[in-house]
């Protein structure tokens, strides 16, 4: 309609500008380039049938020049491309992708706006193959049209070798803040360690992913293990949540002290959403009922694990670092949670009451100590019998007699004597031998 | 020390009056399942009283009994009355885990000491496991702290750091402590807590199975120290036709909702016991007595006539 015919219409159209800016303030670069990771690794999970990834990588370079992430998880089909990938926001009839990770439909956009000014996305299938290249200046020019355009495509690729298979997304022009930070040690540092622990699970698959050149590193996500000493295991599915299943995994038990990482681990279709968590957004402190996360504890390794083929039901936030508190699912799970850790904190508790008394040598040993050190040190994943955690039931412990000490004075000539009498060299034998002298002819009972 | 070294349990009588009161409340679940099939869980300590009588009286033979004091366990073993009776050994808050709440069970919470985080979490764990057609009741000490010297020590501070402020009622000051001012705290505060599990534990349950609490008892009674039994039923929504027909209601002593049902019990003679036995009970609700006995003591009496202990020295 023409806005002369139709005086009525009052603009209240986003323009562009806006739409980025709103779009790239609250995440920050790390999140930026952690989404397009799960891109790739949503890519790979949509392949892989038997939970192994070790046929896949991903490869990102970052630069002050520019920031690439190339991978041979399938590729994005022009379809997804045309429809999805390049849009804003998930249409509402669009397919799910099972078990992925991406879920709102920003991810891949944001990116690139807060990354640079230039975009190149080069993806084949095996069918089919595109490349998408835009400077994100002149599209902000073109007030009126949102559209991108494909640079080239070939819906029906024929030719296609199982090794050109796969995603290279380029940004160049970085911007200033952005081409600073990638020249920071820390920084490279912290953006690695971000996507080891977000995708943990899949690297501990196989999945391998490197930064710079250099393979990212496997995160041990173990248990300590024995007859005596069992981590807890529980697993439910939930229909009545929405049209899909969501399935829930609990494990949770000891592991060598470690007072940074100990806590409460959550998954989301297998990306790590929250790292050692020790706050009241888990089981901690006094509005669980529980006590706060303590030195005590740090012994204690919970992970929990939530899979869905509708990601939109997983408890995660928009930004996949943390959990939504507000999810009447995560609350009951929580109570699961709460049941499992109680007996765990009960034994932590009461190793460090023993060890306590030991050191006062008021007990010779520790028993719940000794069963600690035989434990072997064994994966999650091979834990597969429900159960609650199995630990050796406190004993009372017989302890020593208090001892207090006694020092007096009394006159030499006195203590020789007694010396000859009770047949001993020393003035502290005298004084003990005529104690128990006492304590043997006057306090019988 | 538990306080069984103390006192022989048998010996309470307001604990002996609300013991018997809730066994025969126990009898009306049938409408739920047999009650021979519920099981039941309490702190039978040395004595076992609570589970004689149910055993008896009901005949419940899955029982189990929480013992938190671990250093003598054959002194435990030895004093079970039947074999039915299995004792777990440990803090309740460790051995509840441990049981198994899949099938219709009677727990009885018989706490000496007063609400702490630690009875809230036991609640955490039966409320989130119990199925429909569980009692679950809890016994909690009610007395007030004591004022102490430091005037910042207040009671609404001092629970508020045992349990957590966001746990405590609202509308809750330093005057709704004294007398039997704390024992109304904590029901709301116990009750609450019910109701947030429950709650939540519904998120997975489609109309008809929504689990609801009906609260069924609201004892308050005083050996000794001042005490709160508090407790109902957990039922599935598709199954109050259920509860309606128990009719726990036709009970004298049954309360569902914040009135307390007191238990006192007067001091009598066994020949005034037999002089106003012989008037009950009384037609229309008639006054009783007898010679030199008080009123009030008389009438308290009628109330309870049915549940009143006679303690006697015996040759066993």
């Amino acid at each position: 309609m023409n806005e002369n015919i139709d005086n009525n219409i009052i603009k209240a159209s986003p323009t562009k500008e806006l739409f980025i800016f709103m779009l790239t303030r609250d995440i920050p670069l790390i999140r930026a380039i952690l989404d397009l990771v799960d891109n790739s690794v949503d890519g790979a999970t949509s392949i892989v049938t038997d939970g192994d990834y070790s046929n896949f990588w991903i490869q990102i370079e970052a630069s002050e020049e520019k920031f690439s992430i190339s991978d041979n998880c399938g590729g994005i089909s022009i379809k997804t491309a045309r429809d999805y990938a390049f849009r804003f926001g998930r249409p509402k009839d669009m397919e799910l992708t099972k078990g992925s990770i991406g879920k709102f439909g920003v991810g891949m956009k944001r990116s690139f706006f807060k990354l640079g000014n230039r975009f190149r996305v080069d993806s084949t299938t095996s069918s089919s193959k595109f490349i998408v290249e835009h400077d994100v200046r002149k599209w902000l020019e073109e007030t009126e049209n949102w559209h991108f355009q494909f640079k080239e495509k070939d819906e029906k690729k024929t030719d296609i070798s199982e090794n050109q298979i796969g995603t290279k997304i380029e940004v160049a022009e970085l911007f200033e803040n952005v081409k600073k930070n990638f020249c920071l040690e820390n920084y490279i540092t912290e953006i690695k360690s971000e996507i080891e622990k977000a995708h943990a699970l899949t690297i501990e698959k196989g999945l391998s992913i490197s930064f710079n050149g250099q393979p990212l590193g496997k995160r041990t996500l173990t248990f300590l293990n024995s007859d005596e000493l069992k981590p807890a295991f529980y697993e439910k599915s939930f229909e009545n949540f929405g049209n899909s299943v969501i399935n829930a995994k609990i494990y949770a038990g000891i592991s060598e002290r470690d007072y940074e990482k100990g806590g409460w681990y959550i998954f989301c279709n297998g990306r790590m959403v929250l790292e050692a968590e020790q706050t009241s957004l888990t089981t901690w402190g006094i509005s669980n009922n529980m006590p706060k996360y303590h030195p005590d504890f740090a012994y204690f390794k919970g992970f929990v694990f939530f899979d869905s083929d509708d990601a939109e039901l997983l408890p995660w936030t928009t930004t996949k670092t943390g959990v939504d508190a507000d999810s009447s699912f995560y609350k009951l799970i929580r109570l699961e949670m709460i049941n499992i850790i109680r007996p765990i904190l009960d034994f932590l508790r009461n190793l460090a009451t023993e060890r306590a008394l030991v050191e006062k040598e008021a007990i010779d040993y520790s028993p719940l100590e000794k069963s600690y050190q035989a434990t072997k040190e064994v994966s999650y994943s091979n834990i597969n019998e429900k159960g609650n955690f199995i630990a050796p039931i406190k004993i009372k412990i017989q302890s020593r007699p208090q001892i207090g000490r006694i020092q007096y004075n009394r006159p030499l000539e006195d203590i020789k004597k007694l010396q000859k009498i009770l047949k001993v060299y020393s003035n502290k034998a005298v004084g003990e031998k005529t104690f128990d002298y006492f304590v043997k002819m006057e306090c019988e009972e | 020390m538990g306080s069984y070294e103390e006192i022989n349990y048998n010996l309470r009588p307001a604990k002996c009056i609300e013991r018997k009161m809730l066994c025969e409340a126990f009898g009306r679940l049938s409408v739920f399942g047999k009650i021979e099939s519920y099981g039941y869980i309490g702190f039978g300590s040395n004595y076992f009283t609570d589970f004689s009588l149910f055993h008896k009286a009901l005949n419940i033979c899955n029982m189990t009994s929480i013992e938190k004091d671990t250093s003598n366990k054959k002194r435990f073993e030895f004093n079970k009355p039947f074999s039915c009776i299995k004792i777990e050994f440990g803090n309740s808050t460790e051995v509840l885990p441990r049981l198994n709440l899949d099938s219709k069970k009677i727990v009885w919470l018989d706490y000496d000491g007063k609400l702490t985080k630690d009875i809230l979490l036991d609640l955490n764990y039966i409320f989130s496991k119990a199925v429909s057609g569980s009692v679950i009741i809890v016994s909690i000490n009610v007395t007030p702290e004591t004022l102490s010297d430091e005037i910042s020590e207040s009671r609404l501070e001092k629970i508020k750091v045992e349990i957590g402020s966001n746990k405590v009622p609202n509308d809750t000051s330093e005057k709704s402590f004294p007398g039997w001012g704390t024992a109304r705290v904590c029901r709301k505060i116990i009750l609450n807590e019910i109701s947030q599990i429950l709650n939540t534990r519904n998120a997975e349950y489609k109309k008809e199975n929504k689990l609801c609490y009906r609260q069924l008892f609201n004892f308050h009674y005083s050996d000794n120290a001042k005490m709160l039994t508090t407790g109902g039923i957990i039922y599935d929504e598709g199954h109050e036709s259920h509860l309606t027909r128990c009719s726990f209601n036709d009970l004298s002593f049954v309360r569902e909702n914040e009135e307390e049902y007191i238990i006192k019990v007067p001091n009598l003679t066994f020949k005034e016991i037999r002089h106003l036995d012989e008037q009950l009970p009384s037609k229309n609700g008639e006054e009783i007595s007898a010679p030199a006995v008080k009123p009030s003591d008389a009438n308290n009496y009628k109330r309870i006539y049915r549940y009143f202990p006679s303690f006697t020295e015996a040759n066993l």
